[in-house]
């Protein structure tokens, strides 16, 4: 066991655990945090996004103790209160999601990706958004809000 | 079967709401099985067997024990026994762990709990298993596999069927035939939430959250198998992150985490790894179809000859009717056989996945539609307007309502499609691509399940009026709670936004099942009965009261608008709601009665009509001139469900269903290795599915009109039509780009270059 402690949303939380404990089965099952999501627990989904220091990654690759110091940021932290931030208000205008199971890790990424900075066409945000799959198939319509959000916040 | 009542000025029914559970799911406070605010809970995982056929000969779980942080282990040699399951809510015909049998890789054999997930996992992996392994049989066409022919499927509808002299009409002078095989791969669902149960006792009462798609059944089930009254059986799943098929029927883990939760008298949570999704909650099944078509010149289909085979395990229940599907429902054919061959194989169990049958059916009998076009010289959409039929040629029973050309019609115009050229391979895009267009119908049928709900309408904090609907029914990502909660505020004349609507919890009236697209239509049927009884309860206290408006009007000669209880006849003459909510009564309610006659859920008890959905789509594909790797560009679909209830919700599922059938078309297969069955491919890397890229422009249009002979509301639902038909279409798209025609799916680049 160690102590872990870890900055998420802006807050401190000390955990004892092992090292062994990834990022995104400490955030669920030992903060209760459980707006990200497993999908596969192989990087291979993005359902498990979260920003750390601002970019994107996947939090089921990453072990806990990897980033103590790190300012970690997850679906519950995105909005300022009752206010929604622009991904998330722009996903529930076009439809950005059906069963919503993919969509923390969407918009977290989808977040990581306009701080990147590099996408400017539609073909470039669904390269961008690549890692991020939605069985529902919500694409078009994520594409749609990540774009409404790009033109909002730049 | 009554109108509905659209007294609201601008009626909720019909508008392209956002979802009513968006914020939630955007904000992360959407709680899905795994999410279950339950303290204390400890960690289920699951081992699997290695083998795929044989016994297991002794299990050593000693390591497993001493292993730190575990709680119990159950194998077949410990396992509490259960009682006999009622039948029809499992997805297996044996109970979890109950012998030393193994029939598939992948079989669960042994469960460890554990106080965290890490050790849990970390001591699954000592479990030491001997078996005692015989060669399997892994292919439908092996000589080895125990062959059956069923009768019926699941609905009562006929899989062996012959009308008419098939055999004589393709004999019939002058007569084109096309007679080709077509075969689909095991597909395997792969939602997005990997199927998960959290279950607690608390003494003889049992709770379980699941991710389900029928909380009721799942109630019904667990109780037979526990020895409990249903009644002691709660079971909650607010949220499904997708399902598509593999959450409908009851799968082994969820009795195991019971099971478990029993034994260690400690909360247990259990959640399937994406490996286990493979082999632990179904699949779709191979499927070769022989198609045979005999046409006159002119295009006539004077025989249409089906002949399916597909597969399941020893302990499966599943039967993919492909031709009842497709064949049995789509064109005018005086000669129709339809024959449906099981094969017992040592794969995992199957189940339905997204419009079974219908899917794979209409891949082979919309691959051969192209195919006798062509033969024909026929335009692919005329051939199809020659064929059209205005009832089921199975049955005979004409279609509730048919707009199927309006959809070829539409379809056609928005694409395009008269500026095509017939001749495969003569169109180019502007980078030297091969450009082909390609077109399908869709169908699916109307279904509609046994249903319960509530309204409630009652004053609010704010001296308003709001109302609460209610079933113990489920939103796997459809939009059920936003499509109920428009469904209810009509019904009761309330603005949308006073209307909430609940869902999966076995605490509510009971629902049915949420698959074969039947919520919507089972759903809004229970609460349009609600709501008559509503009026009823409002219509007998306004009646009770001294010089009522209302006096002398009988229930169907009221309505509920503008928070009032108002004649349809003569507005004017009209009760305040408020008015009828008495000091100390909380509510006006109504809830329809158990199991309505009309709600019946067997297409071949049906005796005046069929109820069937039709649509169109239309698909360009541009083809790699070097190496053939196919991109689908752009898709039009046309669908008739029947009454839109949400444009928006119900565009995305006709969306969805397309993508999921481009990734069906295009990439998706689960791999067995031949030698031992096991899943080569179990994991998202591996079994491709459309990722964001491979989407691009796809138009969804409603045509037709309300399906009030279906359901009081006169919708048909929406969520498989989708992904029927467009597997053809873009095989068909394919073709014309290449002049390649794949019978065999996914349409692979080395498929195209081995036939080029």
């Amino acid at each position: 066991m160690v102590n872990v402690t870890l900055n998420i949303n802006g807050t401190e939380h000390t955990l004892a655990i092992e090292p062994r404990v990834t990022l995104l089965d400490a955030l669920r099952e030992y903060l209760g945090l459980s707006g990200t999501k497993k999908g596969c627990d192989h990087g291979q989904c993005g359902a498990c996004t979260v920003l750390v220091n601002g970019q994107r990654i996947n939090s089921c690759l990453a072990l806990a103790v990897m980033h103590v110091g790190d300012q970690i940021t997850t679906i519950e932290g995105l909005a300022e209160g009752d206010k929604l931030h622009p991904v998330q208000a722009a996903f529930i205008k076009h439809d950005g999601f059906q069963c919503g199971y993919c969509t923390p890790g969407q918009i977290c990424s989808a977040v990581g990706m306009l701080n990147e900075g590099h996408a400017k066409t539609d073909d470039e945000i669904r390269e961008q958004m690549a890692g991020n799959i939605c069985r529902c198939g919500a694409y078009q319509n994520i594409v749609a809000a990540v774009r409404e959000a790009m033109a909002r916040t730049t | 079967m009554t109108s509905i009542d659209t007294a609201a000025p601008v009626s909720p029914v019909g508008q392209p709401r956002d979802r009513v559970d968006g914020r939630a799911k955007v904000m992360g406070r959407a709680t899905y099985a795994a999410d279950a605010p339950v303290r204390n809970a400890v960690h289920a995982v699951i081992v699997q067997s290695t083998i795929s056929r044989g016994r297991i000969e002794s299990m050593d779980a000693s390591a497993v024990e001493k292993s730190p942080g575990v709680i119990a282990v159950l194998t077949p040699n410990n396992m509490p026994k259960l009682e006999k399951a009622s039948p029809d809510a499992q997805a297996e015909t044996r109970t979890p762990l109950s012998d030393l049998e193994v029939l598939y890789a992948g079989q669960h054999i042994a469960v460890v709990v554990a106080d965290t997930l890490e050790h849990a996992q970390h001591a699954a992996t000592f479990l030491k298993v001997d078996y005692a392994a015989k060669p399997p049989v892994l292919d439908l066409n092996d000589p080895a596999a125990k062959i059956e022919r069923p009768a019926k499927d699941p609905l009562g509808q006929k899989l062996q069927l012959e009308k008419g002299d098939v055999a004589a009409a393709l004999a019939g002078a002058g007569v084109i035939v096309v007679k080709e095989t077509y075969s689909t791969p095991v597909e395997t669902h792969n939602p997005m939430e990997m199927s998960a149960t959290v279950a607690y006792w608390e003494g003889k009462k049992l709770t379980v959250w699941d991710a389900t798609q029928a909380v009721v059944s799942r109630r019904k089930s667990l109780a037979s198998l526990f020895g409990l009254k249903p009644e002691d059986v709660r079971v909650l799943c607010p949220f499904v992150g997708g399902a598509f098929g593999c959450k409908g029927d009851q799968w082994p883990h969820t009795v195991l985490a019971a099971a478990a939760a029993q034994v260690v008298g400690r909360p247990v949570k259990l959640m399937l790894t994406r490996p286990e999704m493979f082999t632990s909650c179904g699949h779709r099944p191979v499927t070769e179809q022989t198609l045979t078509l005999g046409a006159t010149k002119d295009g006539r289909l004077v025989a249409i000859k089906h002949e399916t085979k597909i597969e399941d395990s020893d302990v499966g229940k599943h039967i993919e009717p492909c031709g009842v599907g497709s064949s049995a429902v789509m064109y005018a054919t005086p000669n129709l056989a339809l024959t449906h061959q099981l094969s017992r194989v040592n794969i995992a169990s199957t189940t339905f996945m997204r419009a079974p049958g219908e899917n794979p059916g209409t891949f082979a009998l919309e691959s051969a539609m192209d195919e006798l076009a062509i033969a024909l010289k026929i335009d692919p959409v005329q051939l199809r307007l020659v064929n059209y039929t205005d009832k089921a040629p199975h049955n005979d029973l004409p279609f509730s309502t048919s707009n199927v050309k309006e959809c070829y019609r539409l379809g056609a115009e928005k694409f395009g499609w008269h500026l095509r050229n017939p001749e495969p391979r003569s169109m180019t895009g502007p980078r030297g691509e091969r450009v082909g267009w390609g077109m399908a119908t869709a169908t699916y049928p109307g279904h509609r399940f046994p249903n319960q709900a509530r309204i409630r309408v009652f004053v609010d904090r704010d001296g308003g009026l709001s109302a609460i609907g209610a079933s113990a029914t489920q939103d796997l990502g459809t939009g059920a709670y936003t499509v109920c909660t428009q469904m209810t505020a009509m019904l009761v004349g309330l603005p949308f936004e006073r209307v909430k609507f609940e869902l999966g919890d076995t605490n509510l009236p009971p629902g049915g099942v949420s698959g074969g697209s039947a919520t919507t239509a089972g759903v809004g049927q229970a609460l349009s009965e609600a709501a008559g009884k509503l009026r009823e309860a409002a219509l007998e206290i306004a009646q009770g009261k001294i010089d009522s408006p209302l006096a002398g009007l009988k229930p169907t000669e009221v309505v509920l608008r503008d928070a009032h209880l108002a004649s349809i006849e003569n507005p004017a003459q009209a009760v305040a709601l408020t008015e009828l909510m008495t000091v100390g009564e909380k509510y006006l309610e109504g809830m329809n009665e158990a199991n309505p006659a009309s709600a019946d859920n067997f297409p071949a008890k049906r005796k005046a009509h069929t109820f069937q959905s039709f649509g169109a789509h239309f698909v360009e594909v541009y083809v790699d001139p070097d190496l053939p790797i196919v991109r689908v560009n752009r898709v039009v679909s046309v669908m008739d469900v029947g009454r839109v209830v949400n444009p928006k919700t119900a565009g995305s599922q006709v969306q969805g269903g397309v993508i999921m059938g481009i990734g069906q078309a295009l990439f998706e297969e689960t791999h067995y290795d031949r030698n031992t069955g096991r899943v080569v491919n179990d994991n998202l890397a591996d079994y491709v599915v459309c990722v964001n890229p491979d989407v691009h422009s796809i138009e969804t249009h409603f045509v037709g009109e309300p399906d009030l002979l279906f359901n009081a509301i006169g919708c048909r639902g929406v969520g498989e039509i989708g992904i029927t038909g467009i597997n053809a279409a873009i095989a068909n798209a394919v073709h014309h780009a290449t002049g390649v025609r794949v019978r065999d799916l996914p349409i692979t680049a080395a498929k195209l270059l081995r036939q080029v």
